[in-house]
């Protein structure tokens, strides 16, 4: 605990000089006069002064929570000697909103006094925070002395991005090995019902058609569809973003991610990330509770890094981004490096489906709204128009969202273009 | 609260200087002080307030100058009181500005600061007897130097205290 004179110690003592100064330069004893409180409360420093001493404990009503979501956070300050001035400074990380009450508080305790304090804090955007540091400044009686130290009690709280449910979503062509909810062009165990076949030795006996053998005068049996499920390898672009937190089109992407990689998961789907950046990192496939735990962990210290240097996919492991996986790309399209990596993986077979959150609302909803930003924005609208209109002409399914337009919307058009796709071609 | 005492502290300041001289510079001075007042008090900056009390004593000492009245002690004093009042009270503004404030903070100063005037009222007293008896034995050539010499001396003894406390 460092002690030290406050900055009201060296004020009394510039005014207390000038008095004097004065005094003497003017040869006249009221100045001296007025100098002697000052100089009485100043003398107080020559009487040592124990330290006041208290105990602090903090506690946070939850270490995770939602965008938007709030939490309470609870200081208890046990006086263990007469403390005349405790300040303290409760933790408000940088995005965090107070939501009632106050983070800082004063107070005077007698020896024993528990006081308890406590505010809300509300954090309207994802990240990792550490409510776990406290300031504390106490002073004596005359405020003259001041005693300053942190009270650090590790506490982290992370906030996940907001997940819409989502129940349209893009289907995979390729499916994986494992039981899921896509019925298989396989035959095998399952609910889906395929063709008719003649009984063989070996086949079950609930699996016999019993109004086909009626028919035919033979035994035959109802063969199943598998159920299969499919990997799903969310990519998400951070190598730009634009509009102002918390809606940035980052954060609009790490939404649509989430929400995208919850219902994915849901449906017993393996889910991996790729976050294509200034740093690229990657999360492998699995499903699951843990699985989901690791992709909004990740989702979370998602920011964007600039970097000149375009990123290579062949980088990513074959166990992360498999040939057998449907890609979503999650992207602004600001940076052109994102089109060319989407549009490589379009070319080396994957099965791809690009959503690309709009800019041009988000920077829009960011501006003051002038006729000029209106037009700006209308101008840069036709021209993203033609961009993604080039993509079309690959061959690649471009859903452009455009918040705050619901995802579902999207995700249901754009089921409906790639069934389409499919189709013609 | 405590922004009302800063402003109570810095009108007596003002009734001070006033009551000192209706000198028109004098007068000029003090509403400097005042508006270096309203500036600490409104903006919690405890820089002004140290200006303020800066400029009301140099108002204060231009007043005795120009009236060359008999010693007033108890105007003196006062003059101290609220210059120390106005320190303190801007400096506990800016600590409880934004803060939640439990217990007897502010009732528990004011305490402190009665105490403190009533000690300072019985020093004073004490000590304008001691001059008046010391008076008669120093030889008048050699005042200015004396009054030089401890208030030198007091400004040494408070460097003294303030490299001890730290």
């Amino acid at each position: 605990m460092t002690g030290r004179l406050t900055p009201l110690a060296l004020s009394i003592l510039a005014v207390a000089a000038w008095a004097v100064s004065l005094g003497v330069l003017a040869a006249r004893p009221e100045l001296f006069l007025a100098a002697l409180p000052g100089l009485l409360v100043l003398a107080t420093l020559a009487r040592p002064v124990p330290i006041p001493r208290c105990a602090i404990a903090h506690r946070v009503s939850g270490d995770r929570l939602f965008e938007g979501g709030t939490v309470t956070v609870t200081v208890t300050v046990l006086a263990r000697s007469p403390v005349a001035l405790v300040e303290l400074l409760g933790p408000l990380p940088p995005g965090a909103e107070l939501r009632s009450g106050r983070h800082r508080a004063m107070m005077a305790l007698r020896a024993g006094d528990a006081v308890e304090w406590s505010y809300e804090l509300r954090f309207p955007r994802r990240g990792v925070h550490d409510l776990g540091t406290i300031a504390v400044r106490t002073r004596d009686r005359l405020g003259l002395r001041g005693w300053e130290h942190r009270h650090v009690t590790p506490t982290t709280v992370r906030v996940y991005p907001r997940i819409v449910p989502l129940r349209s979503l893009p289907r995979p062509i390729r499916t994986q090995p494992s039981v899921g909810d896509y019925v298989s062009s396989a035959l095998g165990e399952g609910i889906e019902p395929g063709d008719v076949r003649q009984f063989a030795p070996g086949d079950r006996i609930r699996h016999v058609n019993w109004r086909a053998s009626l028919r035919l005068g033979q035994l035959y049996v109802t063969e199943r569809h598998r159920e299969r499920n499919a990997d799903v390898v969310l990519m998400l672009d951070t190598l730009a973003e634009v509009g102002a937190p918390p809606e940035t089109t980052l954060d609009q992407g790490v939404r649509a991610a989430a929400s995208l990689a919850t219902a994915y998961l849901a449906r017993k789907d393996r889910v991996g990330l790729i976050t294509y950046g200034g740093v690229m990192s990657w999360v492998r496939p699995g499903s699951g509770a843990t699985q989901y735990e690791r992709l909004v962990d990740a989702l979370v210290r998602v920011d964007v890094v600039f970097t000149y240097v375009a990123k290579d996919l062949l980088r990513v492991p074959p166990r992360v981004l498999s040939p057998q996986a449907l890609v979503i790309a999650i992207t602004p399209l600001l940076d052109p490096r994102f089109a060319k990596a989407v549009l490589d993986l379009a070319a080396r077979g994957f099965d791809l489906v690009v959503l690309v959150v709009s800019p041009v609302e988000v920077t829009r909803a960011a501006l003051a709204g002038s006729p000029a930003d209106d037009l700006a924005c209308r101008l840069w609208a036709l021209e993203r128009r033609s961009d993604l209109a080039g993509l079309r002409r690959h061959g690649l399914p471009v859903l452009e969202w455009r918040p705050p337009e619901p995802l579902e919307a999207v995700l249901v058009g754009g089921r409906r273009r790639r069934v389409r796709l499919a189709s013609a071609g | 609260m405590i922004r009302l005492l800063a402003a109570a502290s810095a009108a007596a300041l003002f009734a001070v200087l006033r009551l000192t001289t209706p000198s028109v510079v004098v007068v000029w001075v003090g509403l400097l002080g005042l508006a270096l007042a309203a500036v600490a008090i409104v903006a919690r900056w405890p820089w002004a307030a140290t200006a303020s009390g800066v400029v009301f004593l140099v108002g204060y000492a231009l007043g005795l100058q120009l009236e060359r009245r008999a010693v007033e002690p108890g105007a003196a004093l006062g003059l101290g009181l609220a210059l120390l009042l106005l320190l303190g009270a801007v400096d506990l503004a800016r600590r409880a500005g934004g803060a939640t404030v439990h217990g007897p903070v502010v009732g528990a100063t004011l305490a402190r600061w009665i105490g403190l005037a009533a000690g300072s009222f019985l020093a004073g007293t004490l000590a304008m007897a001691l001059a008046a008896a010391v008076a008669g034995t120093l030889p008048v050539m050699a005042s200015p130097l004396l009054a030089a010499a401890g208030g030198l001396g007091s400004v040494l003894v408070l460097v003294a205290l303030f490299r001890r406390a730290g």
